[in-house]
């Protein structure tokens, strides 16, 4: 297809292709821990003065990445647990207007700032980690409600049809083909809603939620840029290492074959 | 004091400001327009540059996957220090995100272009910058416009944090309210901030559909 | 009553026992569906023997999918029963019904997340087979389509060709062994070529096993080469002719019929008979020699191609036994126009 694309011998194609995939796989994590070591180098061969000393110690910078760490995984467990078999009746559903109702709503969602939420809740209900996780569990949801019902709507008709014609119970299509085939949509689904968390806990600081968010907006406002650099080095860390945990996960668990 | 929302106190609070509402959601719309059109210009660069050489390719699409991943208020906070407040960082920011779903449908829209169609153009003697201009970018121009609206809907929610390092735009309402916090005002501010940024995100999508059919060929449209 | 339940144990023990064909009735079968002016299926009737090969023919829209698929319950029946061997299906479980009738789509629908081997296990593993059992299985019916398992059992779908997945997906539907089983176009998706081995494939599997078929087609021609009878069908899947390849083609039952039939019947009824229907004249020296296992459009065949006048007919070790010319072979068209041709009416068995 490509002409740029020189022919090989079929064990260097497959060689290629496996270094191909090593090299898939390794580099986000090396970059990480790249630009973490660099980041702590050049912190090591700086003068750090009494505001600067209270922020970047080991106790301050390890109890901001906990609270991030949580907000993140308890808000995309819960937007699994929930989201995920709302997407299943949702598709089940024999009425069309259930269907479009949620993907119109699904692009209302998608248009509306995350920030805005977060905030809004906030001065409406309270400041606190609680409505962070409110508000980020409100907005992941329809977006992984949705990759489950497309997901699931994607298995081939001919696959549904063959195993309802071998005899299979719908829950038994659901479980053994629907859900196996629909799970890579779903699972790249929850993966953008993980990458998502992370951004939104970082936003989370402007309504006293904690997270590295405090280093970055702290280190902006006192113009420490020492702090604000390692709080957004760090926070940008953990991003890219959630999103390549989950990618690592999403390939293991796609079933063979697909 | 009473900050709890009523509707009276909203329909107010937005005959009053109406004008400056309309204000911000001009630069909001200017500086997501800005910084889309420098990332279309750089990323269909990239993108027709690396489409067919596999580690290129390889390169630039992980290099912005990982880069789309990272928060968008660490990269506008880390861009401050150099260019500090205002229109300055959020425009980068915004073209730095906005770069990743344009450079990867360039990408797949080229590769899907056949290759037969490719082969017949050069077996008739054009050049190959030539071909890629005249008939593979616009072939491919339907799914790179895709991604371009994949963009400009993420651009619209990124400006509005943007707004923290003094970005223009409907944003800087959403921060007022939370200065404003405990004031009877803060969630209408807050509130219409919010609103506004969904309303203006879906309008640009609705243009974007229009703008797409319309810079398709006929040939093309689906 | 009688406790259904294990009344339907019962059938089902005593289906699952026997492989070979059973009988299977439908009667005034009708499918209307809500809103629509006219039914999809009006008052079908038809009587399948055990083992017999049906052909449904009809173009696109006439109904056919819908009747066929009434009987596997995956469309309910408006009024009307359905009863295999003797039992009416409506009485049944239908998950448990379609486990005991293969099930065969042009688009075969093979898991492709499965193996080729899992796939075809799905069934057996549903009605509780032993591992055992099941990996044998596997292996015979991998051979029996031809599908060598040691290459192929532990294959994905998208590793195999489209002729090999068609395969498989008909191995798929015989695994549990059920006696009747519905094919809906299952070869159609396939080329000129692949599709006549796989229909010559098949016709040697039924001639093995023998069991009861319901195979929609829209090609006739395929209808003729593989069918035992033959329904054609118009809208509504109205009966316009049911009978023999041979019946059908030599007393088409009305215009509808011709129609489908298209040009060449008469050779095409020709192909369908041996030369030892003709009545041979005395050998002649030299010239061409056919065997007499032949048809008679193989006979016809090589008159035309060689210009002899008569061709000499051989018996199975190669002697001539007498000749043939084309005269001889129109006299055999001129009097098999059958004693008793069926109508449109009569649809069920005598």
């Amino acid at each position: 297809m490509t002409a740029t694309v020189a022919l090989l011998s079929p064990r260097k194609a497959r060689a290629r292709e496996r270094t191909q995939r090593i090299l898939r796989l390794v580099t986000a994590p090396v970059i990480v821990v790249l630009a973490v070591a660099l980041l702590f180098w050049w912190l090591s061969t700086l003068q750090l003065d009494s505001i600067e000393q209270r922020t970047l110690n080991p106790t301050y910078i390890e109890a901001r990445i906990k609270e991030h760490l949580l907000l993140t995984f308890v808000a995309s467990l819960l937007v699994a647990v929930l989201a995920i078999p709302a997407g299943i009746l949702a598709y089940r559903t024999r009425s069309r207007w259930v269907r479009s109702f949620f993907l119109a709503l699904g692009n209302i969602g998608q248009a509306t700032p995350a920030v805005g939420v977060v905030i809004l809740l906030a001065i409406v209900w309270q400041t606190g980690f609680a409505t962070a996780l409110v508000a980020l569990v409100a907005y992941s949801f329809l977006p992984v409600l949705r990759n489950t019902m497309v997901g699931l709507e994607q298995v081939g008709d001919d696959v549904k049809e063959a195993a309802r014609g071998m005899g299979m119970t719908p829950n038994q299509v659901l479980r053994r083909i629907e859900l196996p085939l629909a799970s890579p949509t779903i699972l790249a689904g929850l993966r953008t809603a993980l990458v998502f968390a992370v951004g939104t806990a970082t936003v989370a600081t402007f309504i006293n939620a904690g997270g590295l968010g405090d280093m970055i907006v702290n280190g902006l406002k006192l113009q420490r840029y020492p702090v604000l650099f390692t709080g957004a080095v760090l926070v940008a860390a953990i991003a890219v290492l959630i999103d390549w945990l989950a990618g690592v996960v999403e390939d293991l668990v796609r079933p063979k074959g697909l | 004091m009473d900050t709890s929302f009523k509707w009276s106190r909203f329909i107010n609070f937005l005959a009053q400001r109406w004008d400056e509402v309309l204000e911000l959601a001009a630069q909001h719309l200017a500086v997501v327009a800005i910084s889309l059109a420098f990332a279309l210009v750089i990323g269909i660069l990239i993108g027709a540059l690396v489409w067919n050489r596999p580690i290129g390719r390889a390169t630039a699409l992980s290099a912005a996957g990982i880069a789309i991943t990272i928060p968008s208020l660490a990269v506008l906070a880390l861009l401050s220090p150099l260019l500090g407040l205002g229109w300055g960082p959020s425009i980068v920011a915004l073209a730095f995100y906005a770069l990743l779903p344009i450079i990867r449908n360039t990408v797949v829209g080229l590769r899907e272009v056949p290759s037969q169609i490719v082969e017949s153009a050069r077996g008739m003697g054009i050049g190959r910058t030539r071909i890629l201009v005249t008939t593979q970018l616009p072939i491919a121009w339907p799914v790179i416009m895709a991604g371009v609206r994949v963009s400009a809907q993420m651009t619209v929610g990124i400006a509005a944090i943007a707004a923290y390092v003094a970005g223009p735009g409907l944003g800087q309402y959403i921060f007022t309210g939370l200065s404003s916090m405990g004031s009877f005002n803060a969630v209408n501010y807050a509130l219409t901030g919010t609103v506004a940024t969904i309303i203006l995100a879906l309008l640009i999508d609705a243009a974007f559909i229009l703008v797409a059919r319309a810079t398709t060929s006929k040939g093309l449209r689906a | 009553m009688s406790d259904t339940t294990h009344t339907n144990t019962g059938f089902f023990r005593a289906i699952s026992a026997q492989s070979a064909g059973v009988a299977l009735e439908l009667d005034h079968v009708t499918k209307q569906y809500p809103g629509q002016p006219a039914p999809a299926v009006e008052d079908f009737s038809m009587s399948i023997r055990p083992g017999e090969l049906v052909m449904f023919v009809g173009p696109s829209g006439c109904g056919k999918t819908t009747t066929m698929k009434m009987v596997n319950r995956l469309i309910e029946p408006t009024s009307g029963s359905i009863r295999i061997d003797g039992k009416d299906v409506l009485s049944l479980d239908p998950n448990e019904l379609r486990r005991h009738v293969g099930y065969v789509i042009q688009q075969i629908g093979l898991f492709p997340h499965r193996t080729i081997a899992e796939n075809i296990a799905t069934v057996p593993k549903m009605l509780g087979w032993k591992k055992d059992r099941i990996a044998d299985r596997v292996d015979e019916l991998l051979r029996t389509v031809q599908l060598d398992p040691s290459i192929f059992a532990n294959r994905y779908p998208r590793q195999l060709s489209g002729g090999q997945q068609q395969r498989a997906g008909v191995a798929r539907a015989l695994a549990a062994d059920p006696p009747v089983m519905l094919m809906d176009e299952p070869f159609g998706a396939t080329d000129p070529i692949t599709r006549e081995r796989l229909q010559a494939e098949f016709l040697r599997l039924q001639a093995e096993i023998g069991k009861t078929i319901i195979f929609v087609t829209h090609d006739f021609d395929e209808a003729i080469r593989m069918g035992d009878r033959i329904a054609v069908l118009s809208e509504r899947s109205h009966i316009e002719q049911f009978d023999t390849p041979a019946r059908i083609l030599a007393s088409p039952a009305n215009d509808y019929v011709t129609s489908f039939i298209g040009q060449g019947a008469a050779i095409k009824r020709l192909a369908l008979m041996p030369i030892s229907d003709a009545a041979l004249g005395p050998a002649v020296s030299g010239g061409p020699r056919i065997p007499v296992t032949g048809s008679l459009r193989d006979a016809l065949d090589l008159i035309v191609l060689s210009g002899a006048e008569r061709i000499t007919v051989t018996d199975p070790d190669g002697k001539a036994m007498g000749s043939i010319d084309h005269a001889a072979i129109s006299h055999v068209l001129g009097t098999s126009a059958p004693a008793s041709a069926s109508g449109p009416e009569s649809a069920v068995a005598p």
